[in-house]
Formats: structure tokens, sequence, C-alpha cells
């Protein structure tokens, strides 16, 4: 072989090797093993399809799945407008400090979720915790309002609030920066007000960093585990309304030892982010049809 | 492929790497250097893992002496139960070495007994304690929790009785004598007074029993002590019994509306431990380990704090329940030869079954030994000042053979979580509707219930390892 | 003109927004400050007061209820430090890895040709959708036949190769190393390793930034891969190690809150040296997209 066939493949090599022994196997592992009921490593026993067919009948499963989707749909509805918003702020004419500001609401997006979770958890606590004492003071809030144990996910929401709305923030106001100030004031001579140079001028522009978040926001919704496993001291909270699908992969596989259900559980996982992306990109398409 | 230093392009390759890259760069090779050279603690033959930290404390000294004449060594070390539950079941389920020696909780233990019992991660000592005669010496029930298919895989630790603590101060100074409780419904009429409403915001800012309905341990000790069960003998699930109904209804009744009497201080939370002081809740349950936290974290409480024997559920009725427990396994991976388990065991049994331990363990963690014949000894009837010059080694003893028996399977703490999913149910339903009679609730308690077992049963029917195989009998029998 | 109309509505608009962003900023470092301040009370007094305790010493704090005796634990007694190190250590070599893995296969599949990178590309491309934890179990399965069950190894390698990576880097090829100049390097009779490393490199140096601060975050704040892999605590990053301070029994909340603050402040400080180029980075691939 030549040195110029030679040098792709040089370059590939290392990613290719980690990336087919680490990845694509398992991701094959990953169909077979679901056809199998296991107790760790050592034990299994092929059982053909039954772990799909017990899925469909889990409780808990769908219960995990209803779980994750509410806050997934919290997350993305309260967050995201709140980002927009920041961003609007933070790309107002002629502010001072802007720089400041970014680094600041986006530095949570720093700290890690098995971090946070340990402030959430006693940020979180009834009658003694710090949220609880401050809203019970500002609006009256009941001091015994148990997040943790009547509102895991709006716990799980306010919390992934604090994370990832700066995060947010900054592609909104990345995709500010490229709305151009002359078509702005071309609208405003025209006398759009704020709200039609809204809907009409900004919203347009960032339509396609709006499609971007939206999705990246769901997918990692989706897989929320560590801050609800931690915050409930590694359990599923009462009444299971702290369990998650990721959760529920993690209970089966490393606390229950059955590596085949909890492969099942990932590639219903897999299915249905898959098909999330698929539709934002068709969304995405057709919108880019008819513009 | 090496840049060559003469090139004119060798700056723009250092130019390729941007400051992050350096600094990153940097990191890795100063942390690569820390590690080579950090010191790594000595090692010793054999390692024990144990979750308590008082425990901890204890085994120092009697450790020390047992490796000064013996050999293998035995190293101890602190591990924090989450993470030790998880690193056993890493090794059990991975066939690879954890520690020589296990001292671990019940919910913990369980979690060995999911696969077939020939994968159970400890050494079966069944035959063992038989030959030994540790099987009598030791208190029945506490055997329970380690027994799976009725082989016994563990020596166990405790027994942990509970008892009832209360506010000796708030209970004295209202007049009340405690002698006069015999049942719960005794309970709720004679300690009454003490609910108060100091601030006069129509909410009762005292409290009768530190229990509430998302606390599993709760649910359990009192089920335990009404006769109620998860599992049958052969560990079939039995939720949706009457006794279960019972208890929910009456724990959702203590919870809400007019006959509330239960509030939330949760213990070991720094929390709890603040509204326990603030004389929040004037009752707790208390098992014998449970006397060494409260000393330790709430000292202010010192002398203002009795036990009582539990409230029974009827007249004549049961008058303990159990709250933990812990045993001391031993791993197969660590006992591959008879020599190697013979030693193990030795130094076991030395722990554990030693006068020195027993007295250490209630000198310095306030918990009774399972061993009889140790239960005459002096230690046991010393008065403690923190519970006002009561004798609590003697009441702990007392009831130790009125411990309930519990199960070893595997589904315990699903069976549990399971039930308390059924309590809260109960419990919203209770406050939606505002009914909050007895019998009511336990028609509707046994509706939860129902649905309860049949998602228990839907697990443990699901496992293919503790099916037994068709026309055989069943392993051990 | 228009600007001289709308000046003084602008001004009250600047100073509205620079309001609204202060409070949010406010809410936002709360939880720091809280946490500082948790970490420095004593267990005793933790849930008296909000922040530090009020009492009659200096400047109006309680300083008996103030102490250090957290982080003095933390790392004497616990070895925290270990951890610390630990996670510099997996994060810095496993991104330093992943980056260089993720720059070379990026840019041979974006301006290299070659039999098979039709198909090489659909897989990184689908690659991308699927969700880590569906690995997971698999992935478990072949650290324990490789037997790299409880080793480092296991935490670097499966990091060290995403497709991720090589997305980013194959579009970070495709707009701003322009194919004229890969041809006049070749034209020029240099070869292609050599022409990676001394055209496109230098070229690709934002993303290279980015993506090693990127992985270096994922790393450092990942948790159920260690949690899984690996069983021995002295092997632990902060992120395991963090969860092992909260036991059932016993909570001890300052030295959870102490060694908490000591597991993020090196990635905050970290990224108050790099804020400017990740962040620009980080948004760069979006917008343009």
């Amino acid at each position: 072989m030549s040195k110029r066939a030679a040098a792709p493949w040089i370059l590939m090599t290392p990613f290719l090797a980690i990336f087919g022994v680490f990845f694509i196997y398992p991701v094959v592992r990953a169909l077979t093993l679901s056809c199998e009921q296991t107790f760790g490593a050592g034990h299994s026993e092929f059982i053909g399809l039954a772990n799909f067919r017990r899925l469909a009948d889990d409780p808990l499963f769908w219960k995990a799945l209803r779980n994750t989707t509410i806050f997934t749909l919290g997350s993305v509805l309260v967050q995201l407008p709140l980002a927009l918003l920041l961003a609007l702020l933070l790309e107002t004419p002629g502010l001072r400090g802007r720089r400041i500001f970014r680094v600041l609401l986006f530095s949570p997006a720093m700290v890690g979720v098995a971090f946070a979770a340990v402030i959430f958890a006693v940020v979180f606590e009834k009658r003694t915790g710090v949220l609880n004492r401050v809203l019970h003071s500002m609006i009256g809030l009941d001091l015994d309002y148990a997040w943790l144990q009547d509102h895991v996910m709006g716990a799980m929401i306010v919390a992934a609030l604090w994370m990832y709305t700066g995060f947010n923030m900054v592609f909104f106001s990345a995709a500010l920066q490229n709305v151009r100030t002359d078509v702005v004031e071309a609208a405003t001579i025209d006398g759009a007000g704020p709200w039609s140079r809204f809907v009409h001028v900004i919203v347009p522009a960032i339509r396609p960093v709006a499609g971007f978040v939206v999705l990246l926001s769901v997918i990692g919704s989706f897989q929320l585990f560590e801050l609800p496993y931690l915050m409930l001291n590694t359990t599923a909270g009462p009444d299971n309304r702290g369990l998650t699908v990721v959760m529920y992969l993690y209970q089966a596989g490393f606390e229950t030892g059955d590596l085949g259900y909890a492969s099942a559980i990932g590639w219903m996982l897999t299915i249905l982010l898959v098909a999330i992306a698929g539709v934002q990109r068709w969304l995405a398409r057709a919108e880019g049809v008819h513009s | 492929m090496s840049p060559q230093p003469a090139s004119p392009s060798a700056p723009s390759i250092i130019s390729a790497i941007p400051p992050g890259g350096w600094l990153i760069a940097v990191l890795a090779a100063l942390s690569m250097a820390a590690i080579g050279f950090w010191p790594s603690p000595p090692t010793r033959d054999r390692t024990m893992w144990t979750f308590a930290q008082p425990h901890y404390v204890m085994y120092g000294p009697i450790i020390d002496r047992w490796n000064a004449a013996n050999s293998p060594t035995i190293d101890l070390t602190m591990l924090g139960l989450v993470p030790m539950e998880r690193r056993m079941l890493a090794s059990f389920m991975s066939g690879t070495r954890s520690a020589d020696l296990l001292e671990v909780e019940r919910r913990i233990a369980a979690r060995a007994f999911t696969g077939p019992l020939d994968a159970v991660g400890f050494v079966d000592l069944t035959d063992r304690l038989k030959a030994e005669g540790l099987l009598e010496q030791i208190n029945a029930p506490s055997f329970s929790p380690w027994t799976s298919r009725g082989r016994i895989f563990g020596l166990p630790h405790d027994v942990h009785p509970v008892m009832l603590g209360y506010r000796s101060d708030l209970v004295e100074a209202a007049g009340i004598d405690v002698r006069q409780i015999e049942t719960w419904d005794d309970f709720a009429r004679v300690m009454k007074p003490l609910m108060k409403d100091a601030d006069g915001d129509g909410q009762p800012d005292r409290y009768l029993l530190n229990m509430w309905e998302t606390h599993d341990d709760h649910l359990e000790v009192l089920l335990l002590q009404a006769g109620g069960r998860f599992f049958d003998d052969s560990d079939r699930p039995i939720i949706d019994s009457e006794t279960n109904a019972r208890v929910l209804a009456t724990i959702v009744s203590w919870c809400n509306g007019p006959d509330r009497i239960a509030a939330d201080a949760p213990d070991f939370t720094a929390s709890g431990n603040k509204l326990k002081s603030d004389g929040y809740v004037v009752c707790t349950f208390m098992p014998d380990w449970m006397c060494d936290v409260w000393r330790h974290e709430l000292p202010g409480l010192a002398g203002k704090v009795k036990l009582m024997p539990l409230p029974a559920w009827e007249k004549g009725g049961r008058r303990a329940s159990v709250w933990g427990g812990t045993m001391l396994g031993i791993p197969r991976t660590a006992a591959r030869t008879p020599a190697e388990l013979d030693s193990l065991f030795a130094f076991a049994k030395h722990l554990y079954c030693s006068k020195d331990l027993a007295q250490e363990l209630f000198r310095n963690g306030r918990i009774i030994t399972p061993v009889k014949s140790h239960w005459s000894d002096p230690v046991f009837d010393e008065p403690d000042p923190y519970l006002g010059g009561q004798k609590p080694g003697r009441m702990y003893i007392d009831l130790a053979s009125a411990v309930p028996a519990r199960t070893s399977s595997p589904y315990n703490t699903l069976a549990r979580f399971r039930m308390l999913d059924a309590l809260v149910k109960l419990s919203e339903e209770a406050r939606r509707t505002g009914t909050f009679d007895r019998a009511a609730l336990t028609e509707r308690a046994m509706h939860y219930l129902k649905d309860a077992q049949h998602q228990v049963l839907l697990q443990v029917d699901n496992n293919v390892f503790l099916r037994p195989p068709q026309g055989a009998e069943a392993p051990g029998e | 003109m228009i600007a001289l109309l709308n000046s003084p509505t602008r001004r009250t608009r600047r100073l509205l927004a620079t309001i609204l962003l202060a409070a949010a900023c406010i809410v936002t470092l709360l939880p720091y400050v809280w946490l500082l301040c948790a970490s420095l009370k004593s267990n005793s007094i933790f849930f008296d007061s909000l922040l530090l305790p009020g009492g009659d010493g200096p400047l109006g704090l309680n300083w008996s209820g103030i102490t250090i005796d957290h982080y003095i634990r933390l790392f004497r007694d616990l070895d925290f430090g270990r951890s610390l190190v630990l996670s510099v250590f997996y994060s810095s070599v496993t991104s330093l890895l992943a980056t260089l893995a993720c720059a070379m296969a990026g840019y041979a599949l974006a301006r290299l040709r070659f039999r098979g990178k039709w198909l090489i590309t659909t897989i990184v491309l689908g690659a991308v959708l699927i969700p880590a934890p569906l690995l997971l179990a698999p992935g478990y399965l072949l650290l324990y036949k490789l037997s790299l069950l409880d080793t480092m190894a296991a935490v670097i390698l499966p990091a060290a190769a995403p497709a991720f990576g090589v997305y980013l880097f194959r579009q970070a090829t495709i707009s701003s190393v322009p194919p004229e100049l890969i041809e006049s390097a070749r034209i020029d009779g240099a070869g292609d390793l050599k022409t990676f490393f001394v055209i496109a490199l230098p070229l690709l140096r934002p993303m290279v930034g980015t993506f090693l601060m990127i992985t270096f975050l994922g790393v450092w704040n990942n948790f159920i891969t260690p949690q899984v892999v690996l069983q021995d605590p002295t092997k632990f990053p902060v992120a395991v190690s963090i969860a092992q301070l909260r036991g059932v029994y016993y909570q001890d909340y300052g030295l959870q809150m102490a060694g908490t603050l000591a597991a993020i402040f090196p990635l905050l400080a970290l990224f108050a040296f790099l804020q400017r180029e990740f962040i620009a980075g980080l948004t760069a691939g979006a917008v343009k997209a």
C-alpha cells in the first residue's frame, strides 16, 4: 500500500480501534443481551423476547417513562423561554458588563449533576431546607411543603432550572448576535412594536438554533438519572415518584443484576430518542422548504 | 511523522494547541506523577468491611489483639452503606474479589439472594453453625434475615429490639404516667394533652409520635409488631393480608385528620434532630442502636429521654418490634479452600461471640448481643444517665425473645417500597375524600395492597433463577 | 437620528435589563454562597441560620460556630485529595486522547478520500444518536470479559472515542480548513499526515480548545460510568467519592458540603480561565449548523 493510501487509515485507526471495541461491539451485544436474563455477568439464560413483553406490562417502566416525560416537558417549557428572555436582555444594545453576566449565568453548567444533587438534597429539605425557608418568608409557602416526597419532579425541574438555564441562554445569545441590526432598525422605522419585532424578525432568525437547543434539552432530559438518584439517597423516592427511565435501567442492571432487562430498557430509550431526533429533523426540513 | 525542528512549520504545530490544551497537558502530567507517588495504605493479609462508624471504633482494639496472636492478620475498612451495597453486588455479580469478611446490613445482604442458590456470593454456613452449637447459643429470630431457602449465610451481630423513646421531661411535666399505656389506643388517649398549639396558628406544634407515612423503616417496624408480613415461609408474597391493611389504615389515621398524632422529624438528619430537640415530637421508635445515635447527635436531651415498651396493637399483644440488623458473611471468593474458610470463620466467631465484644457493643454502641449466654453480664444492668437512670440493657434483653422474625427474600425491599406506595396513595385518598375512619380506610387499603401484591408477584414470577426446576424438588430439602 | 430619538427609552431599557440580569445572577450565585457558608458551619448549628450563624462576634457572626474542621477531615482523614487528583488524571488524559483521536478521524472523514469512508461517516453520524445508557449493561459485560473491571482503563478507554467528537471535528474541518490549502500542500509534496498536523490542526485550534474542555468537563462530572465499573475507592473520582460521603444512618452535612465545594472549585477555576473560547466554541457549531 502506498504511503498516500495508508495515511487516512493511520489517522482513522486510533478512533476506529477504540470506537469498534467500546461502542460498536456493545451496541451489537445490547441486541443479543436484551433476549437474555442474567444474574450479574456470570449467570445468563436465553429468554427470547420475554423482556420486551415484560416491559409492555411493567407498571414501573411506564411510571418511569411518565416521570421522565413530565420532567422533560417541564424543563423545556419553563427553562427555554426563561433562557431566551435572559438572552434577549443580555443582547440589549449598549449593555455594560455583558461578559460577566454571561459567565456567571453560564457557570452552573460546569457543576456536575452529581455535585448539584448534594447541594439540592439539602436545599429542598422540608421545614429546614433553604428553599422552603426563603419561600415561606417571601410568599408564605407551607414550611412542610415536601418537595422530595410529594413533588419530586417539580424539585428536579427547579434544580435543572438552576443548572441549565444559563447553558441554553448562551446558545440563544449567540443566535441573537447573528440577527442583523439593520433589519431590526428597519422594522422599527416601519413602526413595528417590540412584540411584532420579536415575532417577525427575531423568532425566524433564531429558529434553527432554537430547534437545536430544544433537541439537546429533550435528549438530555430523557437521560435524567443522577439528580433524583442522589437527591433521594439512591432510591426512587416514595411511590417511585423520582423513578426515571435511566434509573430503572440502572436498578435492573446493577441492583437486581439483570443486564438483559437493562438492555431492553436501553433499547426503548434509544428508539424513543431516535424518533424524537427524526421528528425534529423532519420539522426543520419542512421549515426549510417553506421559507 | 515527527516534526523536524528546523522546519519553518514547527511553530505552527505549537500554535495549533490552544492555551487550554497546554493547561490540560500539564495537568495530565502532574496528576500522573501525583498518583505514582501517592502513599498507598499498607496492605494486610485479609480485609474486613464494615458500614457503621461505631462498629469500626469498637472492633479496632479487638482486631489488634487478634492480629498480634494470629495469622492471617485482618485489616478493617469502613465503608458507607450505599457504596458497600454497590461494591458487594459488583463483586458477586462479576465474580471478582471484594473483602474477605463482609459485615453487611440486612437490606444489602438480601440482594445477594436474587440469583440461584449456588450463585449466592456468601459461603453457606448452615452446617458449620449446627456443628459448633451456635444455632442454639444465638437468639433464634436473629438468624431469619440471613436464611434463604433454608440455608444460613451469615453470623448474626445483633437483636435490635425496638422500644419507644419518649421525652420524659415533657411527659412528666404534664403529669402523665406511661404505665397506663398498654395499647396504641391507650397511647393516643393518655398522651393527647401533650399536643398543644402554643403559637395559636391553629396547628399543633407538638405531636405525640415521630413517624411518617413516607418512611419505610417506620412502616416495617409497625407492621412486624402487628404480626403483618411481606412473604410467607416459602418466600411467596402475602402483601394483601387483613393485618397489613389494618396497619396501613391506622398509620394513615395517625398522620392525617382528626386523630392525627404523628409528625415527621426524620432520623439521622440535622433537620430532624433540631425538631426533636425543639420538642416537636414526644416519642420516637428506639431500637437499641438508636440510643447511641441519640447520645451523640442529641447531647442536649441527656436526662430528658426515657424508654418504654412499644404499645401493643391489642391487649396482651406483642410489645416489641425490630429495626435494622447486621451479619458477618464470608464471600466465596475469599474462601477458596477449606483451610482459608476455617481461619476466616475462626476470626468471625472470635469477633462476634466474644464476651469482650458483647460488653463493648453495649457500652459504646448500646447494642445488645444475640449470644444468650452473655446476657447475664453485669454490663447490661448499668444505669444510663442519658436515659434518666434507666437500665436499657436489661430492658432490651427482656424483649429479645419477643422480636418478630423476618424474611430474607431478595424482594423484601421491593415489597417494602410497594407497600409504602400503597400507604402513600391511601393517605392521599384519605386527604382528598376527607375519610379518616379506620374501618373505611382498611377496606381501601386492601384495594391498594392488592395492587402492590400484583406488582411484587410480577417481579418474583419473572425471575427464572428462583423458579424451581420443573418436576424437581425445591433445593435444600 | 434613530439612536437620538430612541435614546431615553434605550437608557431605561438598558437599566431594566441590567437590573433583571443582576437579579438572575444573584439567584444563580446563591447556591454557591450558601454552599460555602454551609461548608464552614459546625453540624450542631447547621440549620439554625440560612447562611452564616449570627452572633455577638465581629461582623455580627457567631465565630465559635464557624469552622474549617470539615475540610481538615476531608483531606486528612478521608484522603479526598486523592480523588481530586484522580479526577484531574481521568479528565485530562481522556480529553487529550479523545481530542487527538477525534480530530484525526474528523479531518480524515472531511477531507481525505479512501474506501469505506461513506460507511464510516454514516455509522458515526448514527452513533451520535445512540444514548449512552444503552451501552451501560453490555459495556459492563465487555469490561468483565476483558478483565478491565475496577481498573483505571475502564474509566478512560470507553470515553476516548466519542462519535460526537468526530462529528464536531468533521464539521469544523469542512467550515475552516479550505480544500485549496490541502491541495496546495499536497502539490508541495507534503504527506497527508504532515498536512494534518502542520496545516489543518492550527486551523482547527478553536475546536481543539472547545472539545478538550467539553471532554474534560464530561469526564469530571460523569458519575454513572465510574459508579458502575469501579469498586476500589482508591480509584474513585470525586463524582463517586462525593456520593460516599452521604450515609444512610449518619448525615454529616458540613462534610458533604465541603466535599462538594472542593469538587466543583477546580472546574469553576478552569472555566474562569478558559470561559471565553469555551462558550464561543460551544455555540459556534450550533449557530452555523
